[in-house]
């Protein structure tokens, strides 16, 4: 149905022994969104993934898809997720079209709609050409590329990616990153699990935030970002008496810190966007020549160590 | 249903590729099975035709009621064959040499003595290695001897009871005329076990059957480790397909090595499996046997690796008590029991049954199998949901 | 020094699989005990007997076929259960005296004793000495049964006291029995003896293939290119991985030998000879199985490989059956194993006391073997490594 969530998950919980891995996360993501779970290692982020995929029991909590409820044993749910797993998972003894296929029937696809779909995809991941050969044979590059497809195969209404670009190089990281751009625009919904803060940032729309099982906070990037409460920074490449301008403006209540440096002033004030305006024109006056404006807002690291006291990565 | 289908065909694909199934399942128990055959049937003594050499120095009455009555009977049974020598000398070394297996040798004089009362020897000489066909010749021997004996023995018992001798000769003619007290009557028994070449065949194809089985189960712990068994598990299938594909696997490759090692074993080597219908419910019941154990240790295993070596040394281990290797018959004491222990022996105990008997002797060993399949296999998916946990 | 450490690396990871140990120390001796208890020396044929009902006379008969030294006496109870036995081949072959052949015998009416056997040589064979152990039974019997008709004994057992008492006495008929020609096997030879070396070559061999699975392993985990990447020469690693085979071998060899000496008393001969012949034997197999662990990129068909070659060439080698049971053309093929070889080596060593100079033959054999399969496998091993 228009308008209904495609994943719905709430109160999810999940305890190996007396370690709660996930303890109480809850989020829904629309149709068409892109959703980034955004945590360090050991945060719970592939555990909440099997359990929105239908592979690990949850201890409590429920999962949606589609409006279908989501056990370990739901067919109907499991049909409109795609699922890309962090580790390759792919039939090294079969070529990419056997591979392919056999995916494509498993889900429920009739022989010829599996067959145009397998080619398409081939031709989506660039494959098509060493579609013949066993999997074994494929580059590295490649074998990830299929590990996608096989995601995509039966047009799921949520694709799931975890931690898809880990041990990547960076070409065919950016490869990836491209890839999911254009699905989350051909309007595909997209779980997308991570600890790098630049990929959430560049692909999510919305960004919860994961540590030790629990939700600590989830937004869009600039909701996130303004929990933050360090002030942004900008940095005035200029000209002239940068003392004198720095002392000016630090004496304004919306700028925390002045400084001149050698070729520049560095500021930190509360809201830079609403703020340049007024920094420009002061510095104007007081006759310094600004050359260049470089602002820098808190990014999600920022964030993390705001609400965690720790580094997103270690 | 469907999906169960699925899974089985890419497993059977990908195990004919890499070529390992049809290696184990097929062509090792296929040449094994060729190699002991020509082994065994390379193998001389023991129970092969006797040639029994005959040297009558005497050619009088006693010697030939021997040589012209006795021996040509045994003959007919077809124990021994018959080769009559010139002299004790020429005999003697044809033994030596192993042309003849033994040879009995009735010295000049004989009948005279016998008819005398007196003492009398016959001789047998047997080559060294052919223990038992010496042995044979001196029974036979033996027994003419006994007969003779059991005349003069009847006369002196009388004589003695009386306390006068009589006519001896005529006492001797009346005791002669007298039958012997016990006779031997044959019976023949039905061979109820396999021969040679069948053995062979049967024993390598159900040894290697337990390691061809092990391909189907064990593949779901290849596929946990592999990230695999994740995807399946997301996929819109049950669990129980999965498993299902899997124990699919297990089963069609079992079915097809047992049938393709019957037919071959019976055309190239003329082994016997039996009345086909009976062979085929013990096939399928040592099939599920054979699951049930290796699905059982897999369940068990933390991982492939684990698991492949414990499979391997249970499917020797019970080969080996199964007696697979040699028939249980000949096993010693307590391993003839012991051996039950093992599905192999209750399957090869069916085929032998089967061999001297009717269909309805395959139903106590195939239920003994599918008793190993139920409790083996039961423990088995009980400890196999957990393997779901990935 | 790289090679000591190359080969032991390899005897900790062959260990860390606990699996092995067993393979390695305990499987060999189990086999040993299977296979001496049944193939190695000739056993009594075992005759059933029922007897039940057949009064005294019955059992004297009985103790008669007990006395019988070529074959051994199994008490039956009934005679279905004869008949399954018989049948099922747990016995030779069976024999029923009838109930009521006490009575039978007494009175002078014939009686029949049955032998139930299988179509079989053997079977048949074994038959004739029952008849012989009857026969002398029936003198006896018949003896006795002649006096009281002739009023010569007051009843048959009176009559049957006298005929036993004067059957010493009376010249008899006898059968004496002689041996002509040279024996195979020298009758000093123990049930186990035979059994031991050939199971020590069979085993020898099939951990030495079994053990190109790990090499493959190596392979598959890059490990043996990274010991490559060090500055070791291919000639080191390979020295290593056959030192490391050879030495599980030897361990092996040595728990065989010692506990067969030890739990079942068997003979191994001049320890020269043994050691001599073992050594060889084992660089030949240690080639065989690198030169196997390099042909396989695939676990399970190296395992189902080196089983087929393993048994298949411990079977024509003499391993399972002696080789001197074989037939003369069988036999010669047998020669183009190293199995054999060894087999010969231990026959001479431990059927006729040689020493390691009467054995030079076999071990020039097996040290051909250990070359041509050493060059074989060092050949191979450096084509894979370095590809």
């Amino acid at each position: 149905m228009d308008g209904e969530n495609v994943l719905e998950c709430r109160g999810l919980r999940r305890s190996f022994g007396r370690l709660a891995a996930v303890d109480g996360v809850g989020f829904h993501i629309a149709p068409g969104e892109t959703y980034g779970l955004l945590g360090p290692n050991g945060a719970g982020k592939t555990t909440t993934i099997s359990m929105i995929a239908g592979l690990l029991e949850r201890d409590a909590g429920e999962v949606t898809v589609a409006g279908e409820p989501m056990t370990t044993h739901s067919v109907r749910a499991k049909g409109a997720l795609g699922y890309v797993p962090q580790d390759l998972a792919i039939y090294p003894d079969l070529s990419g079209r056997e591979n392919l296929m056999f995916f494509a029937r498993l889900y429920g696809m009739p022989t010829a709609r599996a067959r145009s779909r397998t080619d398409e995809v081939l031709a989506l991941t660039g494959l098509a050409d060493r579609a013949g050969d066993q999997v074994k044979r494929y580059s590295g590059g490649m074998k990830r590329r299929l590990n996608v497809g096989i995601g995509l195969l039966h047009q799921p209404k949520l694709l799931i990616l975890d931690e898809p670009t880990v041990g990547v190089d960076p070409q065919s990281r950016n490869a990836i990153l491209e890839g999911v751009e254009r699905l989350s625009g051909a309007g595909m919904a997209v779980l997308y699990t991570t600890h790098y803060m630049e990929e959430a940032e560049r692909l999510c729309d919305r960004i919860g935030i994961i540590d030790h099982g629990k939700l600590i906070a989830e937004g869009t990037r600039d909701e996130l970002v303004s929990v933050v409460s360090e002030g942004d920074q900008v940095r005035l490449a200029a000209t002239g008496d940068l003392a004198g301008a720095a002392d000016d403006l630090a004496a304004r209540p919306w700028v925390r810190q002045a400084r001149a440096l050698d070729g520049s002033i560095d500021l930190v004030v509360d809201h830079a966007r609403s703020e340049l305006p007024s920094i420009l024109t002061e510095v104007a006056a007081t006759g310094v020549l600004v050359r260049s404006v470089e602002v820098t807002e808190p990014d999600l690291e920022a964030v993390f160590l705001h609400l965690t006291g720790r580094a997103l990565r270690d | 249903m469907h999906a169960a289908w699925l899974i089985c065909a890419k497993d059977l694909k990908a195990r004919l590729r890499d070529r390992s199934a049809p290696l184990i399942g097929i062509v090792v128990p296929l040449a094994l099975a060729f190699i002991f055959n020509v082994i065994f049937s390379g193998i001389s003594g023991g129970s092969g035709v006797i040639s029994l050499g005959v040297v009558d120095a005497d050619h009088g009455a006693a010697s030939q009621a021997f040589t012209q009555q006795v021996l040509p009977a045994v003959k007919r049974s077809g124990l021994i064959t018959i080769h009559t020598e010139a002299s004790a000398g020429r005999a003697r070394a044809r033994a030596a040499d192993g042309t003849l297996d033994a040879v009995i040798v009735i010295p000049a004089g004989f009948s005279a003595r016998v008819r005398a009362g007196q003492p009398a020897s016959m001789q047998v000489i047997g080559n060294v290695d052919a223990a038992i066909a010496a042995e044979v010749a001196r029974s036979i021997a033996e027994a003419y001897a006994a007969e003779l004996n059991r005349v003069r023995l009847s006369v002196a018992t009388v004589t003695a009871g009386h306390g006068t001798v009589g006519d001896t000769q005529a006492l001797a003619a009346r005791a002669a005329a007298t039958a012997t007290p016990v006779a031997v009557s044959d019976v023949s028994a039905q061979t109820k076990e396999l021969d040679t070449k069948s053995f062979f065949a049967a024993g390598m194809a159900v040894f290697f059957l337990f390691f061809t089985v092990q391909f189907g189960v064990t593949s779901l712990l290849e596929e946990r480790s592999e990230g695999t068994l994740a995807r399946l598990l997301a996929a819109p299938v049950s669990r129980a397909s999965i498993l299902g594909g899997k124990l699919m696997v297990s089963f069609g490759l079992g079915v097809i090595s047992m049938a393709v090692l019957a037919v071959a074993t019976s055309l190239l080597f003329g082994a016997d499996w039996g009345n086909p219908l009976g062979v085929a419910v013990l096939i399928v019941a040592a099939i599920t046997s054979a699951m049930g154990i290796m699905s059982l240790i897999a369940a068990l295993a933390r991982n492939a690796e684990q698991a492949a070596n414990w499979q391997s040394v249970a499917s020797v281990v019970l080969g080996l008590l199964g007696g697979t290797f040699l028939p249980a018959s000949q096993a010693p004491g307590v391993l003839s029991t012991l051996t039950f222990a093992a599905p192999q022996a209750w399957f090869l105990r069916g085929l032998g049954d089967l061999r001297g008997g009717s269909l309805g002797v395959v139903w106590v060993p195939a239920l003994a199998m599918l008793g190993f399949a139920v409790v083996a296999g039961g423990l088995a998916l009980f400890r196999l949901r957990r393997l779901a946990e990935v | 020094m790289k090679v000591l450490w190359i080969a032991l690396a390899n005897l900790r990871r062959m260990f860390r699989v606990r699996t092995n140990i067993f393979f390695v120390f305990v499987f060999p001796m189990v086999l040993i005990l299977v296979f001496g208890a049944s193939f190695g020396g000739a056993s009594t044929p075992r005759l059933g007997v029922v007897s039940t009902g057949s009064g005294p006379l019955g059992a004297t008969l009985l103790r008669q076929l007990e006395q019988t030294p070529q074959l051994k006496v199994v008490t039956v109870a009934d005679q279905a259960d004869l008949l399954t036995k018989v049948e099922r081949g747990n016995l030779a072959a069976g024999v029923i005296i009838p109930s009521g052949y006490d009575a039978a015998v007494r009175a002078g009416r014939g009686m029949t004793v049955r032998y139930l056997a299988r179509p079989a040589q053997a079977s048949q064979q074994l038959g004739e000495t029952v008849r012989g152990a009857v026969a002398r039974q029936s003198a006896l019997l018949g003896a006795a049964r002649f006096a009281v008709t002739q009023h010569a004994a007051p009843s048959f057992d009176a009559g049957l006291a006298e005929a036993t008492r004067l059957a010493p006495q009376v010249p008899a008929v006898t059968v004496t029995q002689g041996t002509a020609g040279t024996s195979l096997f020298p009758s000093t030879l123990g049930q186990f003896d035979i059994a031991a070396s050939s199971e020590l070559l069979l085993f020898l061999f099939l951990i030495a293939l079994t053990g190109a699975v790990a090499l493959i392993e190596t392979r598959r985990i890059g490990v043996s290119r990274r010991m490559l990447a060090t500055p070791t020469s291919p000639a080191t690693v390979i020295a290593g991985e056959t030192l490391g085979r050879a030495l599980i071998a030897c361990v092996q060899a040595l728990v065989i030998i010692f506990g067969t000496a030890l739990l079942f008393g068997v003979h191994w001969g001049q320890p020269a000879g043994v050691a001599a012949v073992v050594i060889l034997y084992i660089l030949a197999a240690a080639g065989a199985g690198i030169f196997v662990g390099t042909l396989f990129r695939n676990e399970q068909q190296a395992i189902g490989i080196s089983l087929l070659l393993g048994m298949g060439l411990g079977a024509l080698g003499g391993c399972m059956v002696p080789l001197e049971i074989f037939s003369p053309t069988v036999r010669r093929i047998a020669h183009v194993t190293p199995q054999a070889w060894g087999n010969d080596a231990f026959a001479k060593l431990v059927g006729h006391g040689a020493s390691i100079t009467g054995i030079w033959p076999q071990l020039g054999a097996l040290a051909a073997f250990a070359a041509v399969l050493l060059s074989l496998a060092a050949w191979r091993l450096r084509r894979v490594l370095s590809a």
